[in-house]
């Protein structure tokens, strides 16, 4: 109901013309909404890989716990993966492999890895990361449906992409897809996201992003995300050193 | 035996604490690798050998089938495995370990845990020099999960620092040598936005105090700088008798534990990875530990001697009396964990799709020795598949070029659970 009355707001704002930072803020917050329903989470995800001929490549599962003021830890769960581990602290990043007991310190390149990179996955919201400007309303989606598009810019400098275009529901403000550019202002990856829908108490939420790969291989990667729940970690958890320690998931 | 009771009595008391309720948790690996060494024919064993055949045990093609189990929860943290390995034409050897077996719990904001553990520290990749608990083996042909030591350890985390002290092979006895030498350690730790200081301290039983730092810097979005340095008040080597005569005969291994006094380990190095995932990888490292060029112009010196002796010996004297000296000196191989005190290495790798391909080389300015390694992994969702070459070159003077090995050709898959 919450993310209905931001919409309101923000569609009455476009409507009157002249969007302003503030006005793609609150849009950003109330798309931010769809997958992070609470600041601090714990997000059980699912990466399935398909090769350009949709037969199937990979599959990755991770535990992220999303945490307020950009803090991210990533648990690998898959057993290729499993015991790896990636700390997320605004603009620094920390990885442990398994086995080696001896967190690392990463570069965002670093953090850049596989079809989904650690940033897809830890990351989810935009209006902390970026600011920007309306570019336009336009059709979008399927069904076809009246846009918000937004062009982004990192406000900080550890985010995965420099640049994003975004499209929103115009209604809701749903993220619906999204061109996501690299540092050198290319084009990696474009978003696109499915929906479910709103039941009873709860709200409508992201349940799938859609990547495909436009920098390398055109594999496309579907990020599901199949468990949600508030989750605040403690303090220790996020320091890096901890990394080597086995946090108990409950 | 005091000792050993009183860390399986921390153990239970940690476990009786009933550290914590999660539920446990398993996984695991199976792994076979097969290894086709060639031997070096220069160098003292290969002199040593054709004196006398069958003094040195030959090098062979060996295969090996591993097992690896993860296990924790409520408290309890194990990795244990099942090894095995048939050299080509020879017997089967096994081996049943754990590499940690530790109980841990949480109490006035510190956590404390006892039993067989990994700790390991330190920045670099090719070098660690402030790596003093664990004292891990580095720049292996397949990354394996060390085995741990038992120690007992206290770690206190805030947001940004971390404390870590830990009491390390308190059951052993103190005449141990290098990693196995009983001894306290700890490491405070700093986050300061872009960059990571560490300092470390440790007090051995024998070879006391040592101190250390180390810090890690993001510079860039692509470029990560590192650097560690540690000095010590002694450490522990290997020394021939100075009083011997070059050439001079004599019944033992004239190799014996010795220890250097003062040493420095330093080591500088950074990384710098691009959107590609191409990463290269270059260190500079200072081994204080290592024996110096003096000590290997002597050692030089003594197997020229030993083979001159050899090529003319006087009447009645055994060949295998010179061999068995020659041999003898390939224990210096084994003074520290680096040969040369000063050292090069750089590598680069690309992490493509499902495929790493990389490429490494340790080099050594003293006698321009190089250690080649190429190697290629292809990961699957379960499966996981090494193979590569390692090659080692240089001047016939060089180090590295004597070692008993020449080369090595490797294959692995890992099948993981």
């Amino acid at each position: 109901m919450k993310n209905f009355g931001v919409a309101a707001i923000a569609a009455l704002i476009l409507a009157a013309g002249g969007a302003r930072a503030d006005d793609v803020s609150a849009l950003l917050k109330a798309a931010d909404k769809y997958r992070m329903s609470s600041d601090n989470m714990q997000v059980e995800t699912q990466i399935s890989v398909f090769n350009t001929d949709g037969s199937p490549d990979k599959e990755r599962r991770y535990t992220v716990f999303a945490q307020q003021q950009h803090q991210s830890l990533v648990l690998m769960q898959s057993p290729a993966e499993k015991g790896q581990k990636v700390l997320m602290l605004g603009d620094d990043f920390w990885l442990l492999m398994p086995g080696s007991q001896r967190p690392l310190r990463i570069t965002p390149m670093q953090k850049l890895l596989g079809d989904a990179s650690t940033g897809d996955i830890a990351t989810m919201s935009w209006a902390e990361d970026y600011t920007g400007t309306l570019a336009g309303e336009e059709p979008c989606g399927e069904p076809v449906q009246k846009c918000v598009h937004l062009s982004l810019s990192a406000a900080r400098k550890g985010v995965t992409y420099q640049r994003i275009e975004l499209w929103l529901g115009k209604a809701k403000n749903e993220p619906i897809k999204a061109d996501l550019y690299v540092q050198s202002d290319k084009l990696a990856k474009q978003a696109r996201f499915v929906m479910d829908k709103a039941s009873g108490s709860t709200p409508a939420s992201v349940t799938e992003m859609w990547l495909r790969d436009q920098l390398t291989n055109k594999k496309e990667t579907q990020v599901r995300y199949v468990g949600r729940k508030e989750k605040t970690v403690p303090q220790a958890w996020l320091n890096p050193m901890f990394l080597a320690r086995n946090p108990s998931l409950d | 035996m005091r000792r050993i009771h009183l860390l399986a009595g921390c153990a239970a008391l940690l476990l009786n604490a009933g550290a914590c309720a999660a539920e446990p948790e398993f996984s695991g690996q199976v792994r076979t690798w097969w290894m086709d060494p060639r031997a070096n024919g220069g160098g003292p064993l290969a002199q040593a050998d054709a004196l006398s055949p069958g003094l040195v045990a030959p090098s062979r093609a060996n295969g090996t089938l591993e097992a690896e189990l993860h296990a924790s929860g409520h408290g309890l943290t194990a990795i244990g495995t099942l090894h095995g390995q048939r050299d080509e034409g020879g017997p089967t050897s096994s081996r049943a370990f754990f590499n940690e077996l530790y109980a841990s719990h949480d109490a006035w904001g510190w956590s404390f845990s006892a039993g067989k553990k990994i700790v390991s520290w330190d920045v670099g990749y090719g070098f660690r020099p402030n790596d003093v608990v664990e004292q891990e083996t580095r720049r292996t042909l397949l990354a394996v999960t060390p085995e741990g030591r038992a120690a007992l350890t206290a770690e206190h985390f805030t947001a940004d620092t971390a404390w870590t002290f830990v009491l390390v092979n308190p059951t052993q006895s103190r005449a141990a040598l290098g990693a196995d030498e009983p001894a306290l350690a700890a490491r405070v730790y700093r986050r300061d936005g872009a960059i990571d200081w560490h300092g470390f301290a440790r007090w051995g039983a024998r070879t006391h105090a040592s101190l250390g730092g180390a810090v890690a810097w993001v510079a860039s979005e692509s470029i990560e700088l590192h650097a560690s340095a540690r000095l010590l008040t002694r450490a522990d080597t290997l020394a021939i008798d100075p009083t011997l005569a070059t050439g001079a005969l004599v019944p033992a291994n004239p190799w014996q534990p010795a220890s250097v006094s003062h040493p420095v380990q330093a080591l500088i190095g950074g990384t710098w990875t691009n959107e590609a995932q191409v990463s290269l990888l270059a260190e500079v490292w200072w081994d204080g530990t290592a024996l110096s060029d003096g000590q290997w112009s002597d050692w030089a010196a003594r197997n020229d001697a030993l083979a001159r002796l050899a090529a003319n010996p006087p009447t009645g004297l055994p060949m295998q009396a010179v061999a068995g000296n020659l041999a003898a000196q390939a224990s210096a191989y084994g003074a520290s964990t680096n040969l040369r005190r000063a050292n090069l290495y750089a590598r680069a790798s690309w992490q493509h799709d499902k495929w790493q391909p990389a490429i490494d080389m340790l080099y050594t300015p003293a006698d321009r020795g190089r250690l080649v390694t190429a190697s290629v992994g292809w990961q699957g969702d379960r499966v996981r598949i090494d193979g590569g070459l390692r090659a080692y070159g240089g001047p016939s003077s060089a180090l590295l070029a004597q070692l008993p090995t020449r080369r090595i050709v490797y294959l692995a898959g890992t099948w993981s659970f």
